[in-house]
């Protein structure tokens, strides 16, 4: 074996009693003496530390360098930001993978290629061939620098150690950083071949290589080796070059296309031009298409697909082993073997993971294209033919911090629900609602931010006879703009939405508002879709064109749903053809704290992309929006855009105590009427367009997408109490919104005091709205959250933004406007911070506590209460027989 | 690595325990650490006939496939059945975890004492 390459790792593999073997020409570890199944094991519940050094490492310099790549590469090198990276495959001219790749982008002018340890000399020739005709250069580092794959839910926890607390990349799949570990450099990519959601790849200079691998064995990391790197990767369903990829086992080549991976790192774009392959490809994703739409009239240029495969019957299976349908030889199993996994039971949230393990005999198979999903099929175990069938994947990475092995269960339809006895399934129903209404509204504190209870009134309106009618209604210009009604009986809630337009506008201190829209969503959308109506007003021969560029906060950085592609923008945002991703650009936040917005960064984006649209609003708040210094900015440079603020979870606070969104220059404000307002759960928009204005047409068009766009019938009884709820709102909003922000910073002060980790700037008291947010611990948010609830206090847990996802939440989101309703002060408040700390820190029931403090506190504050009123409402109360 | 100076070994690593006349059947302790961690056995049923030098099942490790060969002629009286929801129990205790038993014996393999088999496994490792 002396001919064989060595890593920089060789010698602490060995010291580890390390089996090595030959890999591509290097001498790597297969494993370590605990075992193949204990090291996949201690992947997916703790950390495992891989050496992948071996992995080719290809430098790209120079001019031509995105040319070139364009060029070589399947993906589309334009879509790769700073500090990110991307999954590719190196084409032939056939359409067939020479390898596939990842490439890094952490520096602005270089790119690196990684690729399979056994093709660098191969692609190396390949990638020189072509690269004769660029005026950049390739360098192979290989040799340069150490990896070190960090892999498993504990990696973050113990590279932070490392890091000394900073975050090691931005949370999502594929980031890139450089930074320092205890005084060492390092580069990190949130990438890996394990499947697990959290994971890295860490190069390191070759001299410091053991220092890192023995100091995260130090810390409780344990090495793997390439056994479980191929059982681990084979359960996450990822390819490897020479199975899935490559040749099958008759030799013939297999098009890039029969991996359905290729869908995302291959690229089309007019800027990539003549790629290597690209004809070939065209005519593979036409096939391709076909196959997804289940049309297997031609198959030819992808007669074959790599598919998940499970085998049922007992047994192993193997790369090479035939797969059979009936008589017929449909493929081979590309990779396969048993594989280890935790048991786990209980359900959705409430999934415990056991210490109890078991194994399934699980692979990949290359396989006739028109094979579908539950599909059964035999593979031939050395001249015995066992049943396996075709899964939609092995494993699952959407509820991080860990990686959910996927047990094979048939499709079933939903049973029907038993037809008999609804009279006592009714009564049921009223008893139960009953029991949670008390439950809701007399023993829980509620902190949901974005919920408040109306008052008596504002319910008692929204149950009352509008609730049952309609009253759609449009302006006509023949009449001079004035609403017409197209149903007898409307005259009532005709006068009720006037005033509540008339009182809503007092309240925003804007020109306009639309109160039929029945939710904040609904608001966003009637306005996007508004805004790209007006934008394709004066052309109605094409296709209208979508918005783009436009600037919103992350989903991850606190923004909502309301303004991303995947809600409410999705059907109205563009896609840049240069990157081939949504026309987005997100607001940069600021390095110290990560809740506000970074004004000059923000600046350095509106120039660069000069999006058309600017929503600020976040759904995690707990900062001002710098509405007044960017509005400043873009009138400044003359920047043509449209400034929005969705106010859904700050409506309430609109003022002095808060911001006042049409004074510091928005010009459309939209919301939810229900969080800190008064209101029922409906939406409403505003703008301060005036008639003489070209934009007024802007708002005519929006007052067209609510309605006949968005509502036909827009909820007349919440109509109504939304009416009551503005009254309540302009007469009591000098009081309730500074006991709201004085509310708000004291219980995040006294939460703090109790020894909970309250997020955000101390300087400010923590936060300047409704909101406190308080760390849990990563993963943690919604163990203690269910904990909470079974103490009677109800919270949301929510991922914060360094953080994967709602799984992962390692926070509790909470918002002082309802118990402030209820006449929470801060004797209140800080009587509950002591009770949340003794149920989060210490683990006691205070639930006995909780009802006390609750039931003391259950008249409604901020609304109208005197004799004559009270009277009136009892009155009304019995006519509609609430 | 483990020889019990008690037991007989063939060149295809199986051990043979002679308990009157019955051979017990296992794969040797070198057998498992090769293998690694043992994920699955293939069993013959009792009653089965089986020929010296000849299959008799296989074993999987999460690596590879290796067939278990018989050194002795006969026919199977009994089956270590508890390996087929736990193989691992051949990593955990080679000599522990019998295979078959294998009564009317008519032939066997030619079969290395302890030390000999330790000899040969030294140079095969």
């Amino acid at each position: 074996m002396s001919e064989l390459k060595r890593t920089q790792l060789y010698d602490v593999h060995i010291q580890a009693g390390a089996s090595m073997v030959d890999f591509g020409g290097w001498e790597m570890p297969i494993q370590y003496p605990s075992g193949i199944v204990a090291e996949h094991l201690y992947t997916r519940h703790a950390c495992s530390l891989f050496d992948v050094s071996h992995m080719g490492r290809l430098l790209i310099e120079g001019p031509d360098r995105v040319a070139f790549l364009q060029h070589v590469l399947t993906s589309n090198v334009m879509a790769l930001d700073l500090n990110m990276a991307q999954y590719c495959i190196i084409p032939d001219e056939n359409g067939c993978a020479v390898d596939d790749a990842y490439l890094y982008r952490f520096e602005e002018d270089r790119f690196l290629l990684v690729v399979n340890a056994a093709n660098t000399e191969k692609d190396l020739k390949h990638l020189n061939k072509i690269v004769k005709d660029y005026n950049c250069t390739i360098t192979d580092i290989t040799a340069d620098y150490a990896g070190i794959a960090v892999q498993g839910p504990k990696s973050k926890e113990l590279m932070m150690i490392l890091s000394g607390g900073e975050a090691v990349t931005e949370p999502m799949k594929n980031a890139l950083n450089t930074l320092q570990l205890e005084g060492h450099t390092v580069q990190v990519a949130k990438t890996g071949y394990t499947g697990e959601p959290l994971g890295y790849e860490v190069y390191i200079a070759s001299d410091e290589a053991a220092w890192l691998w023995n100091r995260l064995v130090e810390l409780g990391a344990k090495p793997a080796g390439l056994g479980a790197r191929d059982t681990l990767r084979l359960e996450a369903g990822m390819p490897l070059y020479g199975h899935e990829m490559g040749t099958d086992p008759e030799g013939v080549p297999m098009p890039i296309f029969s991996v359905s991976l290729a869908r995302f790192a291959v690229s089309f774009s007019e800027q990539k031009g003549d790629f290597v392959g690209r004809a070939a490809l065209e005519v593979q994703s036409a096939a391709f298409k076909r196959i997804m739409n289940r049309d297997f009239s031609d198959v030819t240029a992808v007669p074959k697909r790599i598919q998940p495969i499970t085998l049922l019957d007992r047994g192993v299976i193997r790369a090479g082993m035939p797969i059979y349908r009936g008589d017929e030889q449909i493929g081979w199993v590309t990779s396969g073997t048993m594989v280890p996994y935790y048991r786990a039971e209980g359900e959705g949230l409430q999934t415990v993971i056991l210490e109890e393990t078991a194994k399934r005999s699980i692979g990949m198979c290359y396989i006739a294209s028109d094979v579908l999903e539950d599909d059964i099929v035999e593979v031939d175990i050395r001249g015995k033919r066992l049943k396996a069938v075709i899964p939609p994947y092995h494993m699952r990475v959407d509820a991080p911090p860990f990686a959910r092995p996927i047990l094979y269960r048939p499709k079933t339809e939903n049973a029907a629900a038993a037809e008999s006895d609804r009279p006592a399934k009714a009564l049921e129903l009223i008893r139960k609602a009953a029991e949670n209404h008390q439950w809701r509204q007399k023993k829980c504190i509620n902190l949901i931010p974005s919920e408040n209870t109306p008052s008596r009134a504002v319910q008692m309106l929204c149950a009352s006879d509008p609730a049952f009618r309609y009253a759609e209604h449009k302006k006509i210009k023949s009449f001079y703009d004035q609403d017409i009604f197209y149903y007898q009986g409307t005259k009532f809630i005709d006068e009720v939405e006037q005033l509540a337009v008339e009182q809503m506008k007092q309240y925003f201190g804007c020109s306009e508002v639309e109160t039929r829209v029945i939710s904040g969503q609904m608001s966003n959308t009637a306005v996007f879709s508004a805004l790209m109506d007006w934008k394709n007003r004066l052309d109605r021969k094409h296709d209208p064109k979508r918005l783009g560029y436009v600037l919103n906060n992350h989903i991850i950085k606190g923004g909502h749903l309301s303004a991303q592609p995947m809600g409410a923008l999705k059907d109205y945002i563009a896609v840049d053809p240069v990157t081939e991703k949504s026309a987005i650009v997100n607001f940069p936040v600021c390095k110290d704290n990560i809740y506000k917005i970074d004004v000059e960064e923000t600046k350095k984006i509106i120039e660069k992309y000069r999006p058309e649209l600017i929503i600020f609003g976040k759904s995690m708040v707990l900062h001002k929006e710098p509405v007044a210094a960017i509005r400043q900015f873009v009138d400044e440079q003359n920047i043509p855009t449209t400034i929005m603020y969705d106010m859904a979870h700050v409506l309430g606070l609109v003022g002095d105590y808060f911001q006042k969104p049409f004074e510091e220059g928005a010009e459309i404000v939209t919301g939810s009427t229900h969080k800190t307002f008064f209101g029922p759960q409906r939406g409403v928009i505003g703008v301060n367009y005036k008639k003489d204005e070209l934009k007024y047409g802007l708002w005519e068009t929006i007052e067209s997408r609510a309605f006949p766009g968005s509502v036909s019938n827009h909820h007349l009884g919440t109509q109504l109490g939304l009416l009551m709820a503005a009254y309540e709102m302009n007469h009591f909003k000098g009081e309730y919104q500074k006991a709201i922000i004085e509310n708000a910073k004291h219980f995040a002060k006294c939460l703090k005091a109790q020894g909970l980790n309250v997020v955000g700037d101390p300087s400010i008291d923590y936060t300047e709205t409704h909101q406190v947010i308080v760390s849990v611990g990563y993963g943690s948010g919604p163990e203690v959250a269910e904990r909470l609830e079974e103490n009677n206090i109800i919270v949301n847990y929510q991922a914060t933004p360094d953080e994967e996802g709602f799984t992962a939440s390692g926070a509790l989101r909470m918002g002082v406007s309802e118990m402030t309703r209820f006449g929470f002060g801060k004797e209140e408040f800080a009587r509950l911070a002591e009770l949340m700390a003794d149920c989060i820190l210490r683990g006691q029931d205070i639930s006995g506590d909780v009802e006390k403090l609750r039931a003391e506190h259950t008249e409604m504050r901020y609304c109208f209460n005197d004799d004559e009123y009270l009277e009136t409402l009892g009155a009304f109360a019995a006519q509609i027989g609430v | 690595m483990n020889y019990p100076a008690e037991l007989k070994y063939s060149k295809s690593h199986e051990w043979v325990k002679m308990d009157g006349d019955v051979a017990v059947i296992g794969i040797s302790d070198f057998a498992q650490d090769a293998l690694g961690d043992v994920v699955f056995i293939n069993l013959p049923a009792e009653g089965d006939e089986v020929t010296a030098g000849e299959s008799f099942g296989d074993v999987e490790s999460v690596k590879a496939v290796s067939d278990l060969i018989c050194p002795v002629s006969g026919v199977i009286c009994a089956v270590n059945e508890e390996l087929l929801d736990a193989p691992e129990k051949l990593n955990q205790g080679a000599y522990d975890a019998w295979i078959i038993k294998v009564e009317n014996i008519t032939d066997q393999e030619e079969l290395l004492d302890a030390a000999a088999y330790e000899a040969f496994c030294a140079e095969e490792g």
